[in-house]
């Protein structure tokens, strides 16, 4: 069942083009990535998603809700983590989860929801005093306390220390696993690798790709590398003709071989084969990073015209 | 699927809850209640005490104290709360993105000005009231000799006041800005309008300024509830203009996030 449904959608400030013509559907049950450098467009689209603002051209379904006509039905079934959204310094764990809990008919259990999130002994915290990590999940609280069917989650893990991130994305693992459709924004690949069913590619405001991780990094060309150095002579043209291998070249004596499959499993039979003595050997996996490098030409750091 | 999910506006206690919340934060500020709360009471104090309750009969045979500081005072506690204190917390809330945060909730950003206008009132009906408990305690102020005109004049004032607030924090981009703006607002209706001295003091053209703006109107229109006399319905129709435009310009001009 598709739970969002973007068409078409555009829109400009000016003369920046935030989103240009995107089309994309989320099923019911999945982790949905938004990834893309800064000033990508991805907030705008969210933002549109969450019926604060309204696109220019396209049309898009939350539940089947227009999110610009019908906002107030749409905050029945959406919970947004918004990106740099604070609370009033005072306001304490408990009573901030308590006051968002209210707004909604049927909610969560704060309580619980607390514990879950690992907040259950800062409930008296005064907001000014979380650490990154402990805003953040307060942050995915709010978003959750009205128990929606759809989760936005933008940036969810900026700022926050590597331990901080493992325990984010369980929680967001946990979330789906009840049912929850996620949305997540990120400019991480890892974060997206590790936690989303499917990937949409944003660059200057177009999706230049959209696919499973593991299919994007396949796409970008199977993905393994072997580099390896030896002692003596290497004959490449017998490596070339493996199966398994799509290239090779040679960089300051090391050799590269690009390829598919069981591709260290074929190198190494071929480099006994040859009797030569084997230096130094590794196997490279490509990552996203190499699959956003190549479809976008600059990695995800770069670019930022936010 | 979509038919069963229809609009719910959060319920009464839900209002409640986020006026009290709101009330907490405002307690837990220490230094944003001592001006509204404690200057007043220190004003009634320094004047009640070199006052020798002498009537005075240009102001209707009351002593100076009740005719003129009393009426100041209050006039000074919801300017003080409407234009500096409440813009500021406004202000705070767009910047840091907790009316952004708020947007997304069922929960109308509206409710959050509610809110905030319901407390920063009780501020200043608390201020009113320690001021007024003081002066009548200590130093024998009589209660206004028109207790109506005086309550409607009040609220009138303060809804002038709050609707400059709400102007200030519509057109002030940062928090920092709110504040400046709206001490300087608030400083220059006070000095034209008489808080530091006779307006007699001033030219006479800008003295006329100070009359109808909101402090001058409302500690004028106060001042003459004390001494029982009709208030001048040029004052009182600058104070109601003012909740009009200034209510109508920031209802324009406010952006949420």
């Amino acid at each position: 069942m598709t739970v969002i449904e973007i068409a078409g959608v555009s829109k400009r400030y000016g003369a920046t083009v935030a989103a240009d013509d995107v089309s994309l559907t989320v099923e019911k049950g999945e982790i949905f990535g938004l990834l893309g450098p800064n000033g990508a467009g991805k907030t705008t689209l969210v933002e549109c998603v969450a019926g604060l603002r309204r696109p220019d051209e396209g049309r898009i379904r939350v539940h089947g809700i227009d999110p610009a006509r019908e906002r107030a039905r749409l905050r029945q079934v959406l919970g947004v983590q918004l990106q740099d959204g604070m609370l009033p310094d005072k306001l304490r764990v408990g009573e901030a989860v308590a006051l968002y809990r209210s707004f909604y008919r049927d909610g969560a259990d704060t309580g619980r929801l607390l514990a879950d999130l690992g907040l259950a002994d800062k409930v008296d915290a005064p907001f000014e005093h979380l650490s990154g990590g402990q805003a953040q999940r307060l942050s995915i609280a709010l978003a959750l306390v009205g128990r929606p069917k759809v989760a936005v989650l933008d940036e969810l893990s900026t700022g926050l220390d590597p331990q901080g991130r493992r325990q984010i994305w369980e929680l967001v693992e946990r979330i789906r696993d009840t049912g929850v459709t996620v949305l997540l924004v990120s400019h991480f690949l890892d974060e997206v690798h590790r936690l989303c069913d499917r990937v949409a590619v944003l660059d200057r405001g177009r999706i230049i790709a959209l696919d499973t991780p593991d299919g994007l990094v396949a796409a970008e060309g199977g993905g393994q590398r072997v580099r390896l150095r030896v002692a003596g002579a290497l004959d490449r043209d017998a490596l070339a003709a493996l199966p398994e291998v799509t290239a090779v070249t040679g960089e300051d004596g090391e050799t590269v071989v690009a390829g598919t499959g069981n591709l260290m499993h074929a190198v190494n039979t071929e480099l006994v084969r040859q009797g030569v003595t084997v230096t130094e050997l590794r196997l490279e996996q490509a990552t996203l990073d190499d699959a956003f490098l190549a479809l976008t030409g600059r990695t995800t750091q770069e670019n930022s015209d936010d | 699927m979509t038919d069963q999910i229809t609009a719910a506006r959060p319920g009464l206690a839900s209002w409640v809850r986020l006026t009290v919340t709101e009330a907490k934060l405002v307690l837990r500020d220490t230094a944003g209640i001592v001006v509204p709360l404690g200057l007043p009471m220190l004003l009634m104090v320094m004047n009640g005490i070199g006052s020798d309750r002498t009537g005075v009969p240009e102001l209707e045979g009351l002593p100076a104290l009740d005719a003129v500081v009393v009426p100041m005072t209050l006039a000074m506690v919801v300017s003080m709360i409407g234009i500096v204190n409440m813009p500021s917390f406004l202000s705070a809330y767009r910047t840091f993105g907790v009316l952004r945060r708020l947007a997304v909730t069922p929960a109308s950003p509206a409710m959050v000005l509610v809110a905030q206008v319901l407390v920063s009132l009780a501020q200043s009906l608390l201020g009113v009231a320690l001021a007024l408990g003081v002066a009548r305690l200590a130093f024998g102020v009589e209660a206004p000799r028109s207790p109506l005109v005086a309550v409607g004049v009040f609220l009138l004032a303060a809804a002038a006041m709050y609707a400059v607030g709400m102007l200030i924090a519509a057109v002030s981009p940062t928090v920092n800005s709110a504040v400046a703006i709206g001490l300087v607002v608030f400083f220059a209706f006070f000095a034209l309008g008489g808080g530091f001295g006779g307006r007699d003091n001033l030219p006479g053209w800008l003295a006329d300024v100070g009359a109808y703006l909101p402090f001058g109107a409302s500690f004028d229109s106060l001042g003459f509830s004390w001494m029982g006399v009709g208030p001048e319905p040029g004052q009182l129709l600058a104070l109601a203009a003012t909740v009009v435009v200034a209510g109508a310009g920031s209802a324009r001009l406010f952006r949420w996030t």
